[in-house]
């Protein structure tokens, strides 16, 4: 009965392992066997050994955007989780309006990136921007700025317009959170806990498991991070805002396939450990 | 029973794509109609989209139930040439399209995937095109793109900008350029137009290029990159464009858009693109239009050199089948006959590498001919002479430099890096 299970499983499993060796495996075997390489895409692929890893390690814009793709990831596994986190608490609480606190805030996960790069793109204008006008009007005409154009403010004000865009996993965590039995409060209320203290004890231990799948989800968007960057400053000004993404798009755009999936390979191999090292430690003390 | 539906199941899953994919292709055999893909930036705002689609109209008509031209409309230039490149890559092409001439789209003249025109430009279709045009697509010996459109920037001088502020003349040389800007800024105006941003940092690649024509002369790119001062002299000039209020606060990331938009609001004074932004100049600011002149870039040791390219050539996939070949350049000989040609240049103010006879331009288009036929030599842009992450890093090296965080030295040794 067991070994009949088990063949049905395999069955029903056959499809999709069959689609991601396909889709996954394959190419990602392909990207790592060319990294190796120096390929235009059309030709023979030359085998260079480890030089396409050489050169981008020694390029001093190769390991900034590195940098930039760990900072992206922190700030969105460990300020924008935490911050989706807190508005779901509170909505959980279902003050006035919740409902449509609800929507608003998920609203701009189905608005198109474009549309929001855009968008934030003509605040930030340095000429004609909403940022600068309001500083201006409030006195604060000092702290103008070519926000996108200044090295030292322009990764920020990027990062900025994506952290408080919490709506996706705040929905997640509400969902979870919506789950807990209100009994388990009402005891606490019962026995004199605030409302912090029922937070810190009974809902942050209950999230635990789907903090740690959105925060997880978070680090892989951060690792990965690639769209509104590109669209409001190109990786610019002098590569302030790069990721890996957009050096591997101007790689590709050149025909330097075996550099481009160089970073790819980096990228994974890189992400993948990141995550799963935060992984471990999120979840070691849970598995004691 | 099952194992026949089972086998039915699995030819029709596999005939599926063939149908979904086929892209017509397969409508190409016997006497069906040749479907042709045409894929172009040439839509929409664009100010040859009304002449192109005009003749793809008539040549269907003229071509009817034998061919058909389908434009595959593209309005963004950057998507457009990623989609091309990517689709190159992977050895698919559309049809016909266009790419931008330069190191790296000519990389593809070593694949199959392009159709290859050589044999066909040995008759008299060759005489349709401007002398030397042929030679700027043709690589060892083979000629896999068609010159179509010529690129020539010379700079826009906003006169009424120039006059308000005291100068009556165009500056001739970079004291009298540097004396313009400090009446221009007093004025209440800002002197240039810049960006870094885009692929290419387009109006500040160009001023780098007219910079490079004043101190370096023509030939200035056999010189070597990396070593050659003339390239650092002209960076420093570049920069001090940058400084002191000599253009606009936002031209550090700034786009295409942005030094464009300044020039069109009548907010700088002097301007750098091609001959296609005529119509937009006249339809969005007619007053701006009104004051503008054409004319060359401040002189050094070199004077009136001008900026021209080839800029857009037509490209064809290569294909086996001989009767859709034949009809692709039977398409192609259409969009290239001089009256054809004539028209597109006439209707948009582009600048063709076809002949066309008989066009009269807008007082513009005229002064754009004119600085071009009366340049002392025409030299092309960085853009084509370097392979595109080469021309990605002149605006992120650019951007440092202007924001006063590297020396000119440092910028070309930056862009140097790339050049391999």
């Amino acid at each position: 009965m067991q070994n009949k299970n088990g063949k049905m499983i395999f069955i029903f499993l056959l499809p999709v392992l069959i689609l991601f060796s396909a889709f996954f495996i394959y190419p990602l075997a392909y990207v790592i066997a060319t990294s190796f390489s120096k390929w235009n895409g059309f030709t023979a692929p030359q085998f260079v050994g480890f030089d396409n890893y050489k050169y981008l390690f020694s390029d001093e814009n190769f390991r900034l955007s590195l940098r930039n793709n760990i900072v992206w990831a922190g700030v969105l596994g460990f300020i924008q989780v935490p911050l989706a986190c807190i508005m779901a608490m509170i909505l959980a609480r279902r003050p006035k309006g919740w409902k449509f606190l609800r929507t608003v805030y998920f609203l701009p996960n189905v608005i198109s990136q474009v549309a929001l790069a855009m968008m934030w793109t003509a605040i930030y204008n340095a000429q004609n921007g909403v940022l600068n006008a309001l500083l201006t009007f409030v006195g604060l005409g000092h702290l103008t700025n070519n926000w996108l154009g200044n090295m030292d403010t322009a990764f920020a004000a990027v990062i900025f317009q994506q952290v408080f865009y919490i709506g996706y996993f705040m929905i997640v965590i509400l969902a979870s959170r919506l789950s807990i039995p209100d009994s388990y409060y009402e005891a606490a209320e019962l026995d004199g806990a605030n409302i912090l203290q029922q937070e810190f004890h009974i809902t942050i231990p209950m999230l635990k498991p789907i903090l740690i799948t959105t925060i997880t989800l978070a680090l892989a968007y951060g690792m990965r991070h690639f769209e509104s960057t590109f669209l409001m400053t190109g990786g610019g000004p002098a590569h302030s805002t790069s990721v890996m993404g957009i050096m591997l798009y101007t790689d590709m755009q050149a025909l330097r396939y075996g550099e481009g999936n160089a970073i790819g390979a980096t990228l994974v191999i890189f992400g993948g450990a990141t995550i799963g090292l935060i992984r471990y430690f999120l979840t070691k003390n849970s598995d004691n | 029973m099952k194992k026949n539906f089972l086998v039915a199941l699995l030819a029709i899953m596999l005939a599926v794509p063939s149908f979904v994919f086929a892209n017509g292709q397969s409508e190409s055999a016997g006497d069906k109609e040749i479907e042709i893909r045409f894929s172009t930036i040439w839509v929409g705002a664009d100010t040859k989209a009304a002449p192109v689609k005009e003749l793809v109209d008539e040549f269907n008509t003229a071509n009817a139930g034998k061919i058909k031209v389908i434009i595959e409309e593209n309005p963004d230039a950057d998507a457009y040439r990623s989609k091309i490149n990517t689709m190159l890559g992977s050895g698919s092409a559309p049809d016909v399209f266009s790419f931008n001439p330069d190191q790296t789209s000519f990389m593809f003249y070593d694949s199959d995937v392009l159709m290859d025109f050589t044999d066909e430009l040995k008759g008299d279709w060759a005489s349709n095109f401007v002398d030397g045009a042929i030679e700027s697509a043709t690589i060892n010996g083979k000629t896999k793109s068609l010159p179509f459109e010529m690129g020539y920037t010379p700079i826009w001088y906003n006169m009424d900008i120039l006059e308000e502020a005291g100068v009556s003349e165009i500056p001739q040389t970079f004291d009298e350029f540097w004396d313009a800007c400090e009446k221009i800024k007093a004025a209440g105006y800002v002197p240039t137009s810049q960006m870094t941003g885009g692929t290419n940092a387009w109006t500040s690649m160009l001023w780098y290029c007219h910079i490079l024509n004043a101190i370096g002369g023509p030939n200035v790119w056999e010189k070597d990159f990396a070593t050659d001062p003339v390239f650092v002299e002209a960076a420093e000039i570049l920069n001090r464009m940058y400084q002191d209020g000599n253009t606009t606060v936002d031209a550090i990331g700034g786009d295409a858009g942005v030094s464009g938009g300044h020039f069109l609001a009548g907010q700088t004074a002097m301007f750098i693109n091609g001959p296609w932004y005529i119509g937009r100049v006249e339809s969005e600011a007619p007053e701006v239009f009104a004051a503008t002149q054409i004319g060359p870039g401040p002189g050094d040791k070199y004077s009136n050199g001008q900026v021209g390219f080839p800029q857009s050539n037509l490209v064809a996939a290569n294909t086996s089948d001989p009767a859709k070949k034949e009809a692709v350049l039977s398409f192609l000989k259409w969009m290239t006959t001089p009256e054809n040609a004539a028209k597109i240049s006439q209707a948009s103010g582009a600048m063709l590498a076809v002949k066309t006879p008989g066009v009269t331009g807008n007082r513009v288009q005229t002064q754009f001919n004119e600085a071009v036929n009366n340049a002392s030599f025409l030299q092309t842009h960085f853009q084509f002479n370097f392979a595109t992450d080469v021309m990605a890093e002149f605006g992120q090296a650019l951007a440092k430099m202007a924001s006063g965080k590297a020396t000119a030295e440092e910028f070309v040794a930056q862009i140097a890096s790339k050049i391999r």
